[in-house]
């Protein structure tokens, strides 16, 4: 279960974006969309715990984010919490396959090759698992780059804009995947975005 | 996967970055390196002749022409001494022993010395093959000669006069070879032994002759029967040393220099030098330690997202810190190590080259002490140069790298 409740946040004080509370039962999906400047990024940020909120709190399966010292939320959220963003970035010098390994040891998590393989198999990458981030198309970096989130099988999938650059056919497989691949792990999605394509795809949808 | 291979991968993904670097440090640890060898192996050959040898009493000149020609037979001698004269200091009770040196002639650049049996059993030496002479005409040879002049038991040759190659034959009488001295490391390896009697003979002959060619590079007398070339010292205790040189300079037409002395003279006169180098290695060292500061620099700054994107993977501030600060260490260890190969590749290729004449340059691979001060150095340098992007990629604010994309 994620749940938020009156969370705001400042970056000079004056300004202060507040969010509607969020609650989210395992294996749902939550579309939340906001044009530019409404604070889509904080949001994300604070969700996943890289920010912290200047008031509320931020709460899932049952641990508060405010009662973990940066270390162990760090920890909680490599383990817990799988991250897409607009732009796929990888660390360059690893092939995607290494990427993906890299992920599982960052998150404390049996290195399981096979598994890697077959995720990225599944995702329609089989004859890139050796290539280097940069010799892929973009669509098939943001796959990757959702790949590198789910193979720690995280409770809590956070896309931030992973459409915006995409193509029509593109957008639509990359939202088609998050599903899927979220459905099967039975893992919480929460996607933010200004992509106005995405608004009928979800039953549940928040404005910011 | 994990950050000892990331980092590995880091370095040899990257070549352009690394391997300025990487050369800068082995360029400069090795010519430390280098120098400490070459040093140490100097030093060593230096002391190793002076083994018992506490004065050297020749004709008036240059102190450190008369050890360089009487000890390491690398100059040419300062003159002849008349031996009466020589004989009367020998009977003062300070003095143990003394060894008389002739020399003058060569054979194929190598010097015959006329002298005692006592000379090469001041070295230890072992006999490959043969003995020690008794007659005249008799020679011992060192082991450097045997094998420049493929001579052996029974080989007989005619001396040439003067100390370098090309001087006038002597060729009335002929040395025979009657031993062969196993390689010593001495300066015996590359002389050639007789008596005193032989080089007289050699020249009683040549007396009517021709007196003329004993220019600088002579130094072979008159008559030998009354002149020697040198005379060495060994003192019944130190304090000889102290007071015994003095008076002979004071109160004879002789000159007596202490080697110890001289030596030490010319090593630090050598030092100066050496130091300088050495000061220029240690630049090198430090340009490297910028280079690697600068590449790490670089490269955390086009790595900003990957170093947050580790984080949002779930990585700690310390294992960024770790990867940043392995890349630099790997990079100064991985140079340190390239530095001292490379020292002692060039030794070798040098021995190589000149191990002939002088084999001053014996490659030594294992580590010597004076060496153990880069390891240090070229540590410390790594950490130096990895610290501010250490501190940086602790401090990284993974909010704002993430969302400046």
């Amino acid at each position: 279960m994620l749940k938020t409740e009156a969370l705001s946040f400042s970056y000079d004080g004056s300004h202060i974006f507040t969010f509607p509370d969020i609650l989210l039962q395992q294996g749902e999906d939550l579309l939340i969309l906001g044009d530019s400047g409404v604070g889509k990024t904080t949001l994300i940020q604070i969700l996943s715990g890289l920010l912290r909120p200047q008031s509320g709190f931020v709460e899932m399966n049952g641990t508060r984010f405010q009662n973990l010292s940066s270390k162990s939320l760090d920890q909680f959220r490599g383990s817990h919490i799988g991250m897409v963003f607009q732009q796929s970035h990888f660390v360059r010098n690893l092939s995607i396959l290494d990427n993906l390994l890299l992920s599982l040891y960052l998150s404390n998590k049996l290195q399981d090759k096979k598994k890697a393989i077959h995720l990225l198999q599944e995702i329609g990458l089989s004859d890139k698992l050796n290539n280097m981030p940069d010799e892929l198309s973009q669509g098939e970096q943001q796959r990757a780059a959702i790949a590198t989130a789910l193979i720690k099988a995280p409770d809590l999938i956070l896309a931030d804009e992973p459409t915006s650059s995409l193509d029509d056919n593109n957008c639509q497989k990359i939202i088609t995947l998050l599903k899927e691949q979220a459905s099967l792990t039975n893992a919480k999605l929460i996607i933010i975005t200004h992509d106005q394509r995405l608004k009928d795809q979800f039953n549940t949808s928040i404005e910011l | 996967m994990n950050i000892n291979r990331l980092c590995w991968i880091n370095i040899i993904r990257n070549p352009s970055n690394t391997i300025l670097s990487l050369l800068l440090m082995a360029f400069g640890v090795g010519i430390i390196s280098l120098l400490l060898l070459l040093n140490k192996s100097v030093e060593e050959k230096l002391q190793r002749n002076l083994n018992g040898i506490d004065m050297v009493i020749g004709a008036k000149g240059s102190p450190l022409q008369l050890i360089l020609s009487s000890i390491y037979h690398i100059d040419n001698p300062t003159g002849n001494i008349f031996l009466e004269e020589v004989n009367k200091i020998k009977s003062n009770p300070m003095i143990e022993s003394t060894i008389p040196l002739s020399f003058g002639d060569s054979y194929k650049g190598f010097r015959i010395v006329g002298t005692t049996h006592a000379y090469p059993k001041l070295f230890q030496v072992n006999f490959q093959a043969g003995k020690l002479w008794d007659k005249s005409m008799q020679v011992v040879v060192g082991s450097d000669v045997v094998k420049a002049c493929q001579l052996k038991i029974g080989s007989t040759f005619y001396s040439s006069h003067g100390l370098i190659e090309g001087g006038e034959i002597h060729n009335k009488y002929a040395f025979k070879v009657v031993g062969i001295i196993d390689k010593s490391n001495t300066i015996i390896d590359q002389l050639i032994l007789t008596n005193p009697e032989s080089i007289s003979k050699v020249h009683d002959r040549k007396k009517h002759s021709d007196h003329t060619h004993e220019g600088l590079e002579g130094g072979c007398s008159v008559d030998h029967n009354e002149m020697i070339t040198s005379m060495l010292v060994k003192f019944r205790s130190p304090i000889g040393l102290i007071k015994f040189p003095r008076q002979v300079n004071e109160t004879t037409n002789l000159q007596a220099a202490v080697p110890a002395f001289e030596i030490n003279r010319l090593i630090s006169l050598l030092g100066l030098g050496l130091r300088s180098i050495n000061m220029i290695g240690f630049f090198i060292i430090l340009v490297s330690g910028l280079s690697i500061f600068i590449s790490l620099y670089n490269s955390l700054k086009k790595r900003r997202y990957e170093l947050a994107l580790m984080r949002v993977y779930g990585a700690s501030r310390f294992q960024l810190v770790k990867l940043v600060f392995q890349e630099g260490m790997l990079v100064s260890i991985l140079g340190l190590f390239l530095g001292l190969l490379f020292s002692r590749s060039i030794l070798f290729i040098v021995s190589f080259f000149i191990s002939k004449n002088y084999s001053f340059y014996s490659v030594q691979f294992s580590l010597i002490k004076d060496e153990l001060c880069l390891f240090p150095i070229a540590l410390s340098i790594g950490l130096i140069a990895s610290l501010i992007p250490i501190i940086k990629a602790y401090r990284i604010n993974i909010p704002k790298t993430l969302s400046n994309v």
